[in-house]
């Protein structure tokens, strides 16, 4: 389970840092798929990167749990061994590194990091021909650098394949659906699916209720100026997309 | 020794008058003395010169002791492949040569073309005899030379000569294990010949090294040089090329890595004395703290030989810690009209989005940092042909064993 408590973050250093979340709490129980959605400006992606550790972010109030264990001291490359992952909504790229070398250190970092034993050649081979073929991921794309001179479908779909690869325990996907055509949001959300389990939590982070038809969350919060404001269930998603946020924020104030 | 030799550098050094005292003990020859003027006229080079401001061998070259270091290995040697040595004690030819090479080793210095501009190389034609090497045209020929104390001073002099369609495959260590190693290596490309130079350095905290090349070419000949420089106390790998007739092509990569306590300085000279020439030029380097980085990189287009010009420059820098430093100076001198000239020169940290992007897929930081910095200087080592693979080794090695 991830729990998050009354959580509160800035972004920037000493005078120019704004004060991004606000006493945010929510709880994700193991096995179940949540969605957050909210306004441009809300704190979305703050979350996002304040629950992996990325630097310019800093935590001044509450906690954040996977599974009991504390996230917020641990270092990034710690949080991901011990199973979190984040969709990018911007996937970064990586000149001069190819994408099955760069999975693989990843894969055997963490592997290593968790006192597991590194995987073999083939079989990580053999495991990532299966998945190209799940996401319809040319192979040789996967011998090229991550991320380089792909387009932005591309990109989204190499995360999905990131992640299936890894096998986290938790999921954020920041904005998976942002950039992708019709097609591609269904091979994507396939991917995702294929990843539900009774083991596994996802925090689905969305602008739109669209990703929501492909990728069925069992709750929906509303994420505005940095806390939940409103929790639900689909019917919510559906809410936000006829009314608008405004609908919504004004009646949770 | 006589006043006159004393009075050869003005204010010398110890390691000037050191080196004084070996030139006056070899046999008297009126080239070797011309060669040694033309070093004595600077001395050992140094802030005063602008070629070598941020490279200052004067107070870098100390006293001339042998290191203490054990010899360092060599990973560009490899079995079936004849090596020349050049230590302090002297030359060691191999024991065969590959067919279409001929050697020659003399005891007398040749005459050098342009000894004034590269001190350090005079300075080596001056203390050595010449060992020359004749390829005729054929099939490829291979050869290794390793320059390697242990020693105080190790100079030496090698001059190729490429025969029209002549095809040569050199590898180079320039391994240290001298107080003061300098090396001059000379090559000329007659027509149609081509030239692949891979050239490796790494020396101690306490060696300085030079290593000069002078390389001319004629019509339609064809020169690769990578280099991987790891630095030393102080490291300077000078090329100077003239594309003397058409069609001529160069290409000048180099990386270099300088930890702690090294600096590695890549500087080349181009000139383009014919139309219609070539030459394309990446460097790239990464630092850290107190280790210093130089490159100095300079197109020479005349208005009329130099029509029809097609030349880039590159240099791209890492700084990888506070304190580390790296000295540019891209320069590119055109006077023709109809060329084409490009050139970019950057230098900056990693980039913290991608070293997070790693890191949140579970690659410690050290590794996340050595990737990154191995990916962006394998561009300058992909000429290096059938060596890349043993040059992005010695760097992956550095860069592991640093982060």
């Amino acid at each position: 389970m991830l729990k998050i408590e009354n959580l509160s973050a800035t972004v920037g250093e000493g005078e120019g840092a704004t004060a991004i979340l606000h006493g945010l709490s929510l709880s994700v129980p193991t096995g179940e798929v949540h969605a957050i959605m909210g306004p441009n400006g809300a704190g979305k992606s703050t979350l996002s990167y304040v629950l992996t550790g990325r630097e310019g972010y800093t935590v001044t109030g509450g906690t954040a749990t996977l599974n009991g264990e504390d996230l917020l001291s641990l270092d990034p490359e710690a949080r991901a061994a011990k199973g979190m992952f984040l969709s990018f909504q911007y996937p970064v790229e990586i000149p001069g590194v190819p994408v099955m070398t760069f999975v693989r250190t990843a894969m055997n970092a963490q592997r290593k990091a968790r006192g597991e034993p590194e995987i073999s050649a083939p079989e990580f081979i053999k495991k990532s021909r299966e998945i190209a073929k799940v996401l319809s991921l040319d192979p040789e794309m996967l011998k090229r650098p991550v991320n380089v001179g792909f387009s932005g479908g591309e990109k989204k779909r190499l995360e999905i394949y990131q992640m299936m690869m890894l096998e986290p325990r938790f999921m954020v996907l920041d904005e998976t659906d942002s950039g992708l055509d019709i097609d591609a949001l269904r091979t994507v959300a396939e991917g995702v699916n294929a990843l539900r389990s009774p083991e596994r939590g996802m925090l689905v982070i969305t602008h739109y209720q669209r990703l929501l038809d492909y990728i069925k969350p069992d709750k929906v919060h509303v994420l505005a100026k940095g806390r939940i404001i409103k929790t639900g269930g689909p019917e919510l998603a559906h809410r936000l997309e006829a009314e608008g946020y405004d609908g919504v924020l004004a009646e949770a104030v | 020794m006589s006043t006159a030799l004393k009075d050869l550098i003005r204010n010398p050094t110890v390691a000037e008058l050191e080196l004084v005292a070996r030139y006056a003990a070899l046999k008297a020859d009126a080239r070797r003395e011309r060669l040694f003027e033309a070093f004595a006229q600077t001395g050992l080079p140094g802030r005063r010169a602008e070629n070598w401001r941020w490279s200052d061998f004067k107070t870098a070259v100390g006293q001339l002791d042998t290191p203490k270091a054990p010899p360092a290995r060599d990973p560009l040697a490899r079995d079936g492949v004849s090596t020349l040595r050049f230590t302090p004690a002297g030359f060691v030819a191999p024991a065969s040569l590959p067919a279409g090479l001929r050697l020659l080793a003399k005891e007398d210095v040749q005459a050098m073309g342009g000894a004034e501009e590269a001190p350090l190389g005079a300075l080596a034609a001056a203390l050595s005899g010449t060992v020359l090497v004749d390829v005729s045209a054929g099939a490829a020929v291979h050869l290794h030379m390793v320059f390697q104390g242990p020693g105080a001073i190790n100079a030496a002099r090698v001059v190729f000569l490429l025969r029209p369609g002549a095809q040569l495959h050199v590898s180079e260590s320039h391994l240290g294990g001298a107080a003061f190693s300098t090396a001059l290596v000379e090559f000329t490309l007659n027509k149609g010949a081509h030239l692949h130079r891979t050239l490796y350095q790494a020396g101690g905290a306490d060696e300085a090294q030079a290593v000069t090349a002078l390389i001319e070419q004629d019509e339609g000949a064809e020169s690769v040089q990578t280099v991987l420089a790891l630095g030393a106390r102080i490291a300077r790998i000078e090329s100077r090329l003239v594309h003397r007739e058409t069609g001529s092509k160069a290409t000048l990569n180099a990386a270099y890595l300088a930890g702690a306590g090294r600096h590695a300085d890549i500087t080349t000279h181009v000139r383009h004395g014919a139309p219609a020439c070539t030459t394309r030029q990446a460097t790239k380097g990464a630092v850290l703290a107190g280790g210093r980085g130089v490159f100095q990189g300079k197109f020479l287009v005349p208005r009329t030989s130099g029509q029809q010009t097609d030349a880039s420059m590159q240099h791209n820098a890492l700084l990888l810690e506070e304190g580390a430093e790296v000295f540019a100076k891209p320069e590119l001198e055109i006077l023709a009209d109809d060329v084409q000239c490009a050139h970019g020169n950057t230098s900056g940290a990693l980039d913290g989005a991608q070293l997070f992007y790693l890191r949140q897929r579970g690659i410690p930081l050290a590794q996340a940092r050595a990737m990154l910095t191995e990916a962006f200087i394998a561009e300058a080592l992909e000429g290096a042909g059938e060596l890349e693979e043993v040059l992005r080794h010695e760097a992956q090695a550095w860069l592991s064993h640093v982060s």
